[in-house]
C-alpha cells in the first residue's frame, strides 16, 4: 500500500505540469534539495543549508518559528472571523455573540485567535530576549534586529487594534484609556486622538478605522517586515552561533568529560 | 571652436550638470507631491460630519435639585452640584484618561476607577494622577426655568449659578 | 524502482562542505582560524521540516487551549459606565502600572518612546557589543557612573513613590555591587558569572525584571479604584 502511494507520488514528480510548478526537479539529491529552496520565492528568503549545531532546541528555543507559527493561525482564524463579523455599532457585538453561540465552531475560532494573540505577544516578547541574551543582535546582524523591534511594535499595535473590535465594555474602555494617553502629547496630541478615532468619541468611526487597521494595513506591514527578517538571517551569515558552543554533539558522556579535562 | 564651447558651456563653478538638474527637479517635484498627498491625506482622514451628540444638555428643572446635592448625569456625563452658593455643573470625565467618575455620597469624594484619581465635590483634585482638576462647564437657565450646560464650554471654577 | 547507475552523483558528496570565506586582513591584526569544518545540512528538509513540527505541536496546543477555555467577552460597550477596575490585556498592564504614578505624557508616551529608543540603538553602541565584564575595565570610573546612576534612579523611583519598580530596582543594584566586588577568577561559579557580565546585560536584566513585576502587579494586585489588592483574598 505504502509502496504504491510511493509509486504514484513519484510518478506525479515527473509529470510535465509537477516539473512546470517545481522547477527545483525531483529527486533527493543535495543539488534537487538546495534547488527546492532556491528555486521557490518564499523558501528562497533562507539559506539552502544550515549549521547542524543551530537546529538544536537549546540554540534558538525555536522561538521565531513559533512566533511565525501563531502569525499563521491568526490570519487564518482572522480571516474565518471576518465572514461573521460587521464593523458597525452596535452589530459588532451582537456579531461577536453569534460567532460565540450561533456559528457553527465560531466560539472555537475565537478562542483560537485570542489564544494565538495572546501566545504571540508572549513569544515575541521571550524570542527578544533569547536573542538578546545570546549575543545575537550584534554586527552584522544590528538591522535585523531593529527589524524584530518593529515587528513587535506592529505585534503590540495589531492586539491593541484588535482589541477594540468585539465593542464589549473592556475595548471599550481600553481604547478609550488609550486614545487619550496619545491626546496628551504637547501641540499634536489632539489632533493624533482626532485622527485616530475619527471623531472626538470612541464611536463607530474609530470601530472602523480600527478595523482596517487590524485586517489589512498592519497585516501587510507585518508581512512584509517577516519576510525581510527571514531574508535577512540568510543575509547576515545564518542564525548567529557562539563559538563557545560545541560544533558536535558529544559522542559519548566519558568522551566530554576528557574534552573538559584537556 | 573650443572658444565657442565655452561661451555656449561656462566653466564656472556654480555650474550644474545635466544630470543633477533633473535629479534636483525630480526630487523637487517628488517632495511637493508628497506634501501635497500628505495634507490631502489629512484632509482626508479627518472627518467634516461628526454624529455625536449636541454639546448642549437640558439638566432639567433647578428646583428638583437639593441643596448641598451632587447629581451625576450618566448619559452627558456632568454632575450637577447644588451647594448654598448656588448651583454649578462640571465634566464627569476624568481629566487623566477619560474613565467615568463617580461620586462617592459616603466618602463625599468623585473618585476614577482607572487609575485612582480623587476629587473634592468642586472638582479639586485630592489625590491619584490626574494632571487637572474636573472643569467646570458653562450654565445657565433657560427661560422655562431649565438648567442648560454647554459641556464644550469650560468656565473657570467658582463662578456658581445663583437663582 | 530504477535501475543503479555506475555512477553515484549529489547525494552525500559535499553535504559537510561549507562556502569558503576569503578574508583580507589589514591593519596589524592577525589572521585567525576561529571555527572551521562546521557541518552543515540542508534547509529542505532538516530545518523545514523541524519547523513544520515545531509549529505543527504549538498548534495542537493551542488548539486544546480553545477547546478548554473561553475568549472573555464583557457586556456591550456602555460610554456611561466605566468597570472598575478597567483593566488593558495583560501586555499593557506594566504601561497601565507606569500611569498610576506618572503623568499620561510621560508614562503613556515618553517612557514607551524612550523604551523603543532604546531597543533600537542597542547594537550600534559599542558599550553594548563588549562581551567583557562590566567593572573589569576603567573600573574605577565605571564605578562612579554606576553608583551615580543608581542612586539617582532610586531617588527619582522614591519622589514619585514607585516603590513597585523601585523594589526590582535595589535588587538589581544589589546583584550587580556583588558583581563589582567580585573577579572572574572567584572560585564561586555564580560570582565568576556575575563578574563577567557587560552594562547591556544588567540594564536588558533590569528592564525584563521590571516588565514582570510590574505586568504580575497590574494583572494581579491591583483592584477597584488601581488600589492594592492580593489576588488570594478575593
Amino acid at each position: 500500500m505504502a509502496g504504491k502511494i510511493d509509486d504514484y507520488l513519484a510518478k506525479l514528480e515527473r509529470t510535465r505540469v509537477w516539473r512546470s510548478v517545481f522547477r527545483g526537479g525531483t529527486g533527493s539529491s543535495t543539488l534537487r534539495r538546495a534547488l527546492a529552496i532556491q528555486q521557490n520565492v518564499f523558501l528562497h528568503l533562507f539559506s539552502t543549508k544550515v549549521r547542524r549545531r543551530m537546529l538544536r532546541f537549546n540554540a534558538t528555543w525555536y522561538l521565531g518559528t513559533l512566533t511565525l507559527g501563531t502569525f499563521l493561525i491568526l490570519v487564518t482564524t482572522g480571516i474565518l472571523l471576518m465572514l461573521y463579523y460587521r464593523p458597525a455599532v452596535p452589530q459588532a457585538y451582537a456579531d461577536v455573540k453569534d460567532l460565540q453561540f450561533v456559528v457553527s465552531s465560531g466560539l472555537f475560532l475565537r478562542n483560537l485567535h485570542r489564544w494565538a494573540a495572546h501566545t504571540m505577544v508572549l513569544l515575541a516578547f521571550a524570542h527578544l530576549f533569547r536573542v538578546f541574551y545570546r549575543g545575537a543582535y550584534r554586527p552584522p546582524r544590528e538591522f535585523n534586529w531593529v527589524i524584530g523591534i518593529v515587528l513587535l511594535m506592529i505585534t503590540l499595535l495589531l492586539s491593541y487594534t484588535g482589541y477594540l473590535l468585539p465593542w464589549d465594555q473592556l475595548a471599550y474602555w481600553a481604547i478609550t484609556v488609550g486614545s487619550n494617553i496619545s491626546a496628551t502629547v504637547p501641540v499634536i496630541g489632539e489632533k493624533v486622538r482626532f485622527l485616530m478615532l475619527g471623531g472626538h468619541q470612541v464611536n463607530a468611526n474609530a470601530l472602523l478605522r480600527f478595523y482596517v487597521l487590524h485586517c489589512v494595513i498592519l497585516p501587510l506591514a507585518a508581512v512584509l517586515f517577516i519576510a525581510v527578517h527571514f531574508w535577512h538571517i540568510r543575509k547576515d551569515g545564518g542564525l548567529y552561533v557562539r563559538q563557545s558552543e560545541p560544533v558536535r554533539e558529544p559522542a559519548k558522556e566519558d568522551e566530554s568529560v576528557e574534552l573538559e579535562k584537556v | 571652436m573650443a572658444e565657442e564651447k565655452k561661451t555656449t558651456r561656462p566653466e564656472t563653478e556654480q555650474e550644474i550638470s545635466r544630470r543633477s538638474f533633473f535629479t534636483k527637479m525630480g526630487l523637487g517635484s517628488l517632495g511637493i507631491a508628497s506634501a501635497g498627498t500628505l495634507a490631502f491625506a489629512y484632509r482626508f482622514l479627518s472627518p467634516n460630519v461628526l454624529y455625536e451628540a449636541s454639546p448642549i444638555v437640558n439638566a432639567g428643572q433647578a428646583e428638583s435639585y437639593e441643596v448641598n446635592s451632587v447629581t451625576l448625569h450618566v448619559k452627558s456625563a456632568i454632575y450637577l452640584v447644588r451647594l448654598p452658593e448656588g448651583f454649578f455643573s462640571m465634566s464627569a470625565i476624568c481629566t487623566h484618561l477619560g474613565c467615568m467618575t463617580a461620586w462617592k455620597q459616603d466618602l463625599g469624594i468623585i473618585a476614577c476607577p482607572c487609575h485612582g484619581s480623587h476629587f473634592s465635590r468642586e472638582g479639586k483634585k485630592l489625590a491619584g494622577p490626574a494632571p487637572k482638576p474636573l472643569p467646570w462647564l458653562k450654565t445657565w437657565l433657560s427661560d422655562d426655568g431649565d438648567l442648560m450646560v454647554d459641556r464644550s464650554i469650560v468656565i473657570h471654577p467658582l463662578q456658581f449659578l445663583r437663582i | 524502482m530504477t535501475e543503479p547507475k555506475d555512477f553515484t552523483a549529489g547525494v552525500g558528496s559535499d553535504i559537510k562542505k561549507s562556502q569558503k570565506r576569503v578574508l583580507f586582513v589589514t591593519r596589524r591584526t592577525s589572521a585567525q582560524v576561529r571555527v572551521f569544518d562546521e557541518e552543515r545540512v540542508q534547509t529542505y528538509p532538516e530545518a523545514l521540516f523541524r519547523a513544520a513540527l515545531a509549529i505543527e505541536l504549538l498548534t495542537i496546543a493551542l488548539v486544546l487551549i480553545s477547546l478548554f477555555f473561553n475568549a472573555p467577552l464583557e457586556g456591550l460597550a456602555d460610554p456611561t459606565n466605566t468597570p472598575n477596575p478597567a483593566k488593558a490585556p495583560w501586555y499593557f498592564l506594566g504601561l497601565q502600572e507606569m500611569l498610576h504614578y506618572f503623568p499620561p505624557v510621560v508614562a503613556g508616551v515618553l517612557i514607551p518612546m524612550v523604551l523603543v529608543i532604546a531597543l533600537v540603538v542597542i547594537p550600534y553602541f559599542n558599550v553594548n557589543i563588549e562581551a567583557d565584564g562590566l567593572f573589569l575595565k576603567n573600573r574605577g570610573r565605571r564605578l562612579n557612573i554606576f553608583y551615580a546612576g543608581a542612586i539617582g534612579l532610586s531617588l527619582f523611583l522614591w519622589f514619585f513613590h514607585v516603590y513597585v519598580a523601585l523594589i526590582p530596582t535595589l535588587l538589581i543594584v544589589a546583584i550587580m555591587l556583588v558583581a563589582a566586588f567580585s573577579s572572574p577568577a572567584s572560585p564561586q561559579p555564580l560570582r565568576r558569572y556575575l563578574a563577567s557580565k557587560p552594562v547591556s546585560w544588567w540594564v536588558m536584566t533590569w528592564f525584563l525584571l521590571e516588565l514582570i513585576v510590574l505586568t504580575v502587579v497590574g494583572t494581579f494586585f491591583r483592584g477597584p479604584g488601581w488600589s492594592w489588592v492580593l489576588p488570594w483574598r478575593s
